[in-house]
């Protein structure tokens, strides 16, 4: 057991905290977390913006082999999510970066890859998912759009939805259905495809507190270049289960926690109620330090699925573990934040709103960790299924 | 970073696992329970001659010379297997004498500690139960070249068969509770010493230890005299490092025979474990198993680098004890009527997450160090 870092990785830790502190001064006032790129237009200039600045330092493709302008290694990555996540700096996207792109790497042709992978360094070209579909959420297995072969190219049609920032996105992989008759699992294919092509209408969806960071986006005949699927063609399912397995540690958002924390402290420390600061609460301190407790718990989880990533080891179930814990550790948080804010807490970005409206933002954003990336049902099935082994009723 | 275990690791946890598999059968574990002195002599004997009590004694003084992380890892199969007895109790008090004592005090006691000819104990509770300096009223006061102890002491874990009861007193009143704190190497054979064990849920041998006029040499005090809370602090954060250590390997164990019992365990025509109600249990307990082991070992890497770490070590002993209560208290309900019965293994383990718990500081003792540390002013 070792945690400590070495000479060259503290030097390289330096400089991430240093650029994401500089570019926190940058941020828009309409900025409260990762979401708000997608719902604001100067969110989203700001996200460009960071993205520029991270790919001209060539940190959208730490741990990249070298011939696709990769540099650094994964730990690289773990340090610069921590100093993104303390700071919440956006610029490194969720999809292009950090799903698909590993994904390329280990599971598409050599084409495809000298094809995409570059933009997505540059930070030039955003990327969108499109997987879920109105009958088909954690049962992703029984999607039903298709894309179906004729000459060189695929024919998309049907509904996608639940797609983060589609509206937004220039690029997007999907999964359809492209031999409709043959069985669930080997029937579909992963492709990419631009979205800005004839056929496709996307329409945001109102989340519950009235922004739109989702959408859903209908397939009308969409003609897409048969070379660009990811694995073999109708074994899509593989793929996704693959870019599945490169699961995010959670570390950059358990770090925004840990940044909440301490802002959180602050306030207690400097408001006053019945005379005395917040802080002086026993219940409050009992509170605030249980939740202290347990954001050090998942940081050290999410080491340990950081250093098994380092060493190209998956675990499936810490994983899954790691996001039970930091998503709902995220829920009690916020209701905890909520509680001491007391009426203050519910007041949205305004001159009422206490640290700029973050917890009220927080009391229905956190639904994006559980409810998202498979839910945390679908998570406990997967520790009890393939990681302990229990019986599964089909 | 690296957070698997080293080879040195890998061997010293399968040498634990193997041993107290063949030597620390159930069987005894409850026999030792119901028995007086709580502790196997024959099995410590045998402890001492795998190294396990001078494990973290320097070479110098006949012991192992490794370090508090590769302790951890011995604490986690001690804690698999409920092994009952002065082990923990015994280490915790060579925590001190390792740090600040003096070197006739650590040549005298440390070979003897690590050839398991010696217990020892520590004594700092008192009637209010609280693990703060403002607990501390046993007096020690000065006579001649001697002190002289008076005053009770409450749940000394194994006092009734140490060789060594480390005793916190207070030597000096009037000044802030922390100072004034003086702690001494007491032979539990001293005249005035007497010992009664408090019947625990644990059936731990917790006991009461009354301090009537005992006379003990001032060459005999561990560390400076009136500035011993500062070492109390240390062996509570290194105790409750140890303790979480202790406690991971029983929740494991409380995992495992949970997963294997509802793979085996058949009503409605199939294992319990194929209902999603028990599914999703399980695997919250295993999400608690893995939260704490990481908390753990980050802690116990930090204390083993002797990096500043008492928010850390607070942070895991708040978070690991209600793990630990948690996970054991679902072993028991998923496990159903059976396992509320004294024959079934589980009840050792659930009964011992209230030990565990309380030795070395409660959660809200924790919580409020946490509290200190995170900023709250």
């Amino acid at each position: 057991m070792d945690l400590a870092l070495t000479d060259e990785q503290k030097v390289r830790k330096q400089e991430f905290n240093d650029v994401c502190k500089e570019l926190e001064k940058k941020k828009p006032p309409s900025y409260l977390g990762f979401e708000t790129i997608y719902e604001y237009d100067e969110c989203w200039e700001y996200n460009l913006y960071c993205a520029k600045e991270f790919a001209k330092r060539g940190w959208l493709a730490l741990g990249w082999p070298p011939e696709y302008g990769g540099k650094g290694d994964m730990m690289d990555r773990v340090l610069f999510a921590e100093a993104r996540g303390y700071y919440d700096i956006p610029g490194v996207d969720i999809f292009g970066v950090q799903m698909l792109a590993p994904t390329l790497l280990q599971a598409a042709s050599e084409e495809i890859r000298r094809e995409f992978l570059p933009p997505i360094a540059r930070g030039e070209v955003m990327w969108c998912e499109l997987w879920s579909e109105p009958n088909a959420g954690s049962d992703l297995a029984s999607l039903s759009a298709t894309a179906i072969k004729k000459g060189d190219e695929y024919i998309i049609n049907g509904q996608k939805t639940w797609n983060t920032g589609a509206h937004k996105g220039d690029w997007g992989f999907g999964v359809f259905k492209t031999d409709p008759a043959a069985r669930k699992h080997h029937n579909m294919t992963f492709i990419l495809h631009d979205m800005k092509k004839p056929g496709i209408t996307v329409r945001p969806i109102p989340y519950l507190d009235g922004h739109a960071p989702y959408c859903e986006v209908y397939f009308d005949d969409v003609h897409v270049p048969a070379k660009n699927i990811v694995g073999q063609e109708h074994e899509g399912w593989a793929v996704v289960n693959l870019l599945a397995g490169f699961e995010r540690s959670g570390i950059d958002i358990i770090m925004t926690m840990i940044r909440g924390l301490e802002d959180l402290v602050k306030f207690c420390n400097e408001t006053k109620r019945h005379g005395q600061p917040l802080a002086r609460d026993p219940l409050i301190r009992n509170r605030l330090a249980q939740v202290a407790c347990e954001l050090e718990a998942a940081r050290a989880l999410a080491y340990r699925v950081a250093d098994l990533q380092n060493r190209n080891e998956m675990s499936l179930m810490d994983a899954s573990a790691g996001k039970i814990f930091f998503s709902e550790l995220g829920e009690r948080f916020a209701f905890l934040a909520t509680d001491i804010l007391g009426p203050y807490g519910q007041v949205k970005t305004s001159r009422w709103a206490p640290l700029d409206g973050l917890w009220e933002r927080m009391f229905h954003d956190h639904f994006v960790t559980s409810v998202s990336m498979g839910t945390n049902e679908i998570q406990r099935n997967i520790i009890a299924w393939y990681g302990l082994g229990l019986p599964r009723i089909r | 970073m690296d957070l698997r275990f080293t080879e040195t690791q890998e061997i010293l946890k399968k040498m634990a696992r193997d041993f107290l598999t063949t030597e620390c059968p159930k069987t005894l574990v409850r026999k030792l329970e119901q028995s007086e002195e709580g502790y196997s002599p024959e099995l410590w004997k045998k402890m001492a001659e795998l190294g396990w009590m001078g494990l973290i004694i320097p070479e110098e003084y006949g012991g192992m010379g490794y370090t508090f992380q590769d302790l951890i890892v011995l604490l986690e199969e001690i804690g698999r297997n409920v092994l009952p007895g002065p082990f923990i109790a015994t280490i915790a008090s060579t925590f001190p004498i390792l740090e600040v004592g003096t070197e006739e005090q650590k040549k005298e006691l440390l070979p003897r500690i690590a050839q398991g000819e010696l217990i020892l104990t520590t004594a700092l509770l008192e009637d209010e139960g609280v693990f703060d300096a403002s607990g501390i009223t046993v007096k020690a006061t000065p006579k001649g070249d001697d002190f002289v102890i008076n005053g009770t002491k409450l749940f000394v874990e194994m006092a009734h068969v140490a060789n060594h009861i480390i005793c916190v007193t207070r030597t000096k009143d009037g000044t802030a509770p922390e100072k004034g704190i003086t702690l001494f190497i007491v032979d539990s054979t001293t005249p005035g010493i007497s010992c009664e064990v408090i019947p625990t849920t644990a059936a731990d041998k917790l006991c009461e230890v009354r301090f009537n006029n005992v006379t003990v040499p001032r060459k005999n005090i561990l560390g400076k005299i009136d500035e011993g809370w500062p070492i109390v602090e240390m062996m509570l954060r290194k105790g409750a490092i140890a303790k979480c250590a202790e406690s991971l390997g029983a929740i494991e164990t409380c995992v495992e025979m949970t997963v294997a019992y509802s793979k085996e365990r058949v009503q409605y025509d199939r294992p319990i474990g194929a209902f999603q109600a028990l599914q999703h249990i399980i695997a919250d307990m295993w999400t608690a198993m893995e939260t704490s082991r990481y908390l753990i070992y980050e802690t116990a890497w930090m204390e083993s680098e002797g990096l500043p770490c008492a928010k850390e070590a607070s942070m895991a002993k708040a978070y690991v004890n209600k793990a630990y209560k948690d996970v054991s208290k679902w072993a028991v309900r998923l496990h159903g009527a059976i396992a509320t019965s004294a024959d079934h293994d589980i009840p050792f383990y659930y009964r011992r997450s209230l030990a565990a718990d309380i030795a070395f500081g409660g959660t809200d003792f924790h919580r409020e160090i946490v509290a200190q540390k995170i900023g709250l002013v």
